[in-house]
């Protein structure tokens, strides 16, 4: 212990750990966290890999065993079309990761870029990219997304039925796309304004920090002071919202789907097989209860996973 | 303050037209010729009768240009019409009348409701911090939080069906001391709890590590005063911010829960106008949802330096 | 001035140990200090940030934060121990019998509550006066303080008060039940120094007006000399000396109360001599070294300072002046 004396006290209880090794230690910690992980890489690797996997196809008919229980042929039972429901929740999941990765990170690439904009270049364009996320969020954005997908659905069918006279080409008659075209664009009209505000704020805060002034000071380079300061800070705020992004946007979806203006039947949405559950719910409930319990799963383990980043990337916030 | 509330709405009116214009728009490019959708759910001889639909084109003043007939749309709208419906032809303005003190209803109960169970539940949860209580009552939350209104209200219907078998379920509207708003009421408020039960956690967290509270228990202040006088105080500001956010996901919210419940409100005529593309219903409808979210952001500036002095201060100074 | 009668003891702490909770387990902050205070004596406190001064007092009234935690200790107040009591009867006494200052007054008062209602409370629910007569007394003691226009001012926010007159508010918070023991935390720190000395003067006052005990809590030794009669000095949460506020300005015995002293910048200083300061920093809690935790610091420190840790015992003739270090003797010599 004597050679105490000349070494200078370090400023943690422990060992100097990095930001990330430190979140990743308080995620751990956090077991509602870990059980969203968990689901969520689960049903990721349904996404990917489920369609090939499944013992049915999800368009198969088998009208010779319609509205079946659950049993271990059909371990969600089957639809009034004889299909299995297990396959086509699968399927399903496909549907809703593909959505939500592609919205949120259209959304992403938007916000970030207005937000960075109206952060570096302050008014006039400052003040338009504040008004347009301050209008589009205060909109009932469901409403407004609904509106947009509902009403272009017909001139783009228009477009692309025209397109295919004139070319005889077959990809304008995969109607599927137009669904997801449309899911894509209208969802990620509505959603950037959280990402805008969030970079934009950053971008201000950071910028004006006494740390980044005192890491000019010492003589950092810009580089330098860019990937170990400004990046790391403003990542954490970012990923969370990213995953309560995906969350989100994997439900609206769904509800969509639901209001029949997402993607429609034949290709499975956990919202349009919900929708079509809720008419025969009081005879065969499982066809309400699967995709709906799946859908909550879903959504619950992403709420768990980004209230437990949130928890280890801003400790101050927190404790 | 007549003067501050004058100044906000001068400031929410661009926003609104921009909204309103852009589903115009939508109407106008997008959803087809009006004219022939009144047609197509009339059918008869006169259905498809191209000269007798030019003339209602005409006369309608269908056939301007689109600045023209948005601005002749607004005219309107500041005289109070609010056009006809496409599908049944009634004024808008009946039948949101008609619709809207359901909706109406059921959001302001929503909001008492949300503010009586999750503002307690939000500060006992922060009381007990990392313990048990805590993590079943934020669970729930985060639960609470991820179940869509869509999910949650089906799923309760089939559990009281299998486990209340000989009761009749809640369906339709009967006002609001009436037994069926019980079940809609409770899905609809389930987003607004969560929300305000993590928002009231963070927020007592915040306060209960002020040195002010630590003064209050060095006064002697017994504990129960120092939660309810103390830290409640405080902690309502930051609550009370919430109320835009809570009015956007009740708005949503009541949809699904219309449609679900089949509650004859603003939601359910929603999905109706947007299934027949009856755009004039949908502009109305736009208008009321942000002029809600407006009036209840509004409401919040209101209050927000009665929480707080320093606020006011600050508000009087500027 | 510092008789050892028990009877005349008003708060008698004995081992108190604080600990605080870190991923690796409990680490001790306060290490089994033993202090105590004579009634109507004013006793001051005196350490670097971090030495467990404040923590000291707080764990006294069982106000400590979240993760900090009385390990072992006694500590009696009027002949009973303060640990020991419920909840009920620790309620009466603080703000009662114990009245408490902290150190920032614009944190420590709550924003959005009148002052005159911050004020009312401990009369209300020690003295059980009703809302009128606590608000009337609150005036007096808004009077007592020295704040111009008591009748106005308390209808004011904590944030329209000046730093000092909401110090001065904290200080009639904590002599409101006119307490047997009135505990300072730091209650300059935060304020100009000119308005600093105002608030020494007043509470002089008022200890001799109300015939209190007084324990002022600070890290300026130069402060509280006019103020206090005896000063104990904290680092690392050990008591390292103790002694009449006299005789540790002329002999003070340990190296660190030394170093302390000539921290304190003189008028007779040379304008370009180097300030004289300790090197290096307090340890980390969970991090003290073995033996005295001082040694890693210390000029004089011997071979058996970093093997044994010291005892608080009386420097050889002075009975009152107990110090806890090995090398007393050769700081005297120093000296």
């Amino acid at each position: 212990m004597s050679a105490v004396q000349t070494e200078p006290a370090t400023l943690s209880e422990e060992p100097p750990v990095s930001l990330w090794r430190d979140a990743w230690y308080r995620l751990k910690r956090n077991r509602l966290a870990i059980f969203g992980l968990c689901v969520i890489v689960l049903l990721a690797f349904t996404a990917i890999f489920g369609p090939y996997l499944t013992p049915y196809d999800f368009l198969g008919q088998d009208l010779e065993a319609r509205n079946q229980a659950p049993s271990f042929a059909h371990l969600f039972g089957t639809d009034d079309l004889g299909r299995d429901v297990f396959s086509r929740v699968v399927y399903g999941t496909r549907t809703a990761f593909l959505v939500a990765v592609v919205v949120t990170a259209i959304a992403l690439v938007i916000g970030t870029v207005l937000g960075a904009v109206a952060g570096f270049f302050g008014n006039p364009f400052d003040r338009v990219i504040m008004w347009l996320t301050d209008v589009t969020m205060s909109v009932p954005n469901l409403l407004l997304v609904v509106v947009i997908n509902a009403s272009l659905k017909t001139p783009i069918a228009q477009w692309m039925e025209a397109r295919y006279l004139e070319t005889l080409n077959p990809f304008y008659r995969e109607t599927v796309w137009i669904d997801f075209l449309l899911v894509f664009g209208s969802m990620a009209l509505i959603s950037w304004p959280p990402y805008a505000r969030l970079v934009r704020a950053q971008v201000l805060s950071i910028r004006s920090r006494p740390y980044i002034t005192a890491a000019q000071a010492l003589g950092l380079s810009n580089r330098i002071i860019l990937t170990r300061y400004v990046i790391p800070n403003a990542l954490g705020p970012l990923i969370v919202a990213v995953s309560a992004g995906l969350g989100t946007a994997m439900v609206l979806e769904s509800a969509f789907s639901f209001l029949g203006v997402g993607v429609n039947p034949p290709t499975p949405s956990w919202g349009n097989m919900i929708s079509d559950g809720l008419r025969v719910w009081q005879h065969y409930p499982h066809l309400l209860a699967a995709p709906a319990a799946v859908l909550g799963l879903a959504s619950v383990a992403f709420s768990f996973l980004g209230d437990g980043l949130n928890d280890a990337l801003n400790p101050r916030g927190s404790k | 303050m007549l003067r501050y509330i004058a100044t906000r709405f001068v400031i929410w009116v661009p926003s609104v037209l921009l909204v309103m214009m852009a589903v115009y728009a939508l109407a106008f490019y997008g959803a087809g010729d009006p004219i022939k959708l009144i047609f197509l759910r009339a059918p008869g001889d006169v259905a498809y009768n191209p000269e007798r639909i030019e003339a209602i084109r005409e006369s309608a003043g269908l056939n301007k240009p689109f600045i023209e007939q948005f601005g002749y749309y607004i005219w309107n709208l500041l005289q109070g019409d609010f056009g006809n419906s496409l599908s049944s032809g009634r004024s808008v303005w009946a039948m949101v009348k008609a619709a809207a003190p359901v909706s109406f209803k059921l959001a302001l109960c929503s909001i008492v409701l949300t503010a009586l169970v999750a503002i307690p539940l939000g500060m006992i949860a922060a009381l007990n911090q990392n313990r048990r209580l805590d993590y079943i009552i934020l669970g729930s939350a985060l639960f609470l939080w991820a179940i869509p209104a869509y999910v949650a209200g089906p799923l309760l219907m089939v559990g009281l069906i299998v486990l209340l078998p000989g009761v009749n379920v809640p369906y339709g509207w009967g006002g609001v001391f009436d037994i069926r708003i019980l079940l809609p009421l409770i899905v609809l408020s389930f987003q607004p709890i969560a929300l305000i039960i993590r928002q009231t956690r963070a927020a007592v967290i915040e306060v209960l590590s002020e040195d002010f509270v630590r003064t209050a228990r060095a006064k002697g202040v017994p504990e129960i005063v120092v939660a309810l006088k103390h830290i409640l105080r405080p902690v309502l500001t930051p609550v009370v911010t919430q109320l835009g956010l809570i009015m956007i996901t009740i708005v949503n919210g009541a949809i699904f829960v219309e449609l679900v419940f089949g509650l004859p409100g603003l939601g359910r005529l929603t999905v109706k106008a947007l299934t027949n593309s009856d755009y004039p219903v949908i502009l109305a409808i736009t208008l009321i949802g942000s002029f809600l979210v407006m009036i209840s952001n509004l409401l919040v500036d209101i209050l927000y330096p009665l929480l707080d002095p320093r606020a006011a201060d600050a508000r009087r100074s500027r | 001035m510092t008789g050892t009668k028990t009877e005349n003891r008003l708060l008698d702490v004995k081992g108190l140990t604080v600990e605080i909770e870190t991923r690796s387990g409990p680490a001790v902050i306060v290490d089994g200090i033993d202090l105590h205070v004579d009634r109507g004596e004013t006793l001051g406190v005196v350490g670097e940030s971090g030495c467990g001064k404040s923590l000291t007092m707080l764990s006294l009234m069982r106000l400590l934060p979240n993760k900090i935690h009385v390990a072992k200790g006694e500590a009696h107040f009027d002949g009973r121990d303060l640990q020991k009591m419920s909840n009920r009867e620790l309620r009466k006494v603080r703000g009662g019998d114990i009245g408490f200052v902290f150190q920032d007054p614009m944190t420590s008062l709550n924003p959005v509550m009148r002052i005159g209602e911050q004020l009312a409370e401990p009369l209300i629910y020690h003295r059980g006066m009703s809302k009128k007569e606590a608000r009337a007394r609150a005036v007096e003691l808004l009077r007592l303080v020295g704040i111009p226009g008591p009748e106005q001012r308390i209808e004011a926010y904590p944030h329209e008060l000046s730093g000092g007159m909401r110090q001065r508010v904290m200080i009639a918070i904590g002599l409101a039940c006119e307490p047997k023991l009135l505990i300072a935390d730091e209650p300059t720190t935060a304020l100009d120094v000119t308005i600093q000395a105002q608030i020494v003067d007043l509470v002089k006052g008022l200890r001799e007006k109300l015939g209190m005990s007084v324990v002022w809590i600070t890290h300026d030794l130069a402060l509280i000399a006019g103020l206090v009669d005896r000063v104990i000095v904290l680092y690392a949460g050990t008591v390292v000396e103790d002694a009449p506020v006299d005789e540790l300005y002329a002999h003070p015995r340990h190296p660190y109360t030394r170093g302390l002293l000539a921290s304190i910048p003189k008028l007779s200083d040379q304008p370009a001599s180097r300030l004289n300061s300790i090197g290096g920093t307090p340890p980390e809690p969970g991090r003290r070294p073995q033996g005295c935790p001082f040694a890693p610091r210390c000029p004089l420190a011997m071979d058996i300072c970093r093997t044994h840790v010291p005892k608080l015992e009386p420097v050889a003739a002075a009975g009152s002046h107990r110090t806890a270090c090995f090398a007393a003797e050769k700081a005297r010599e120093a000296a």
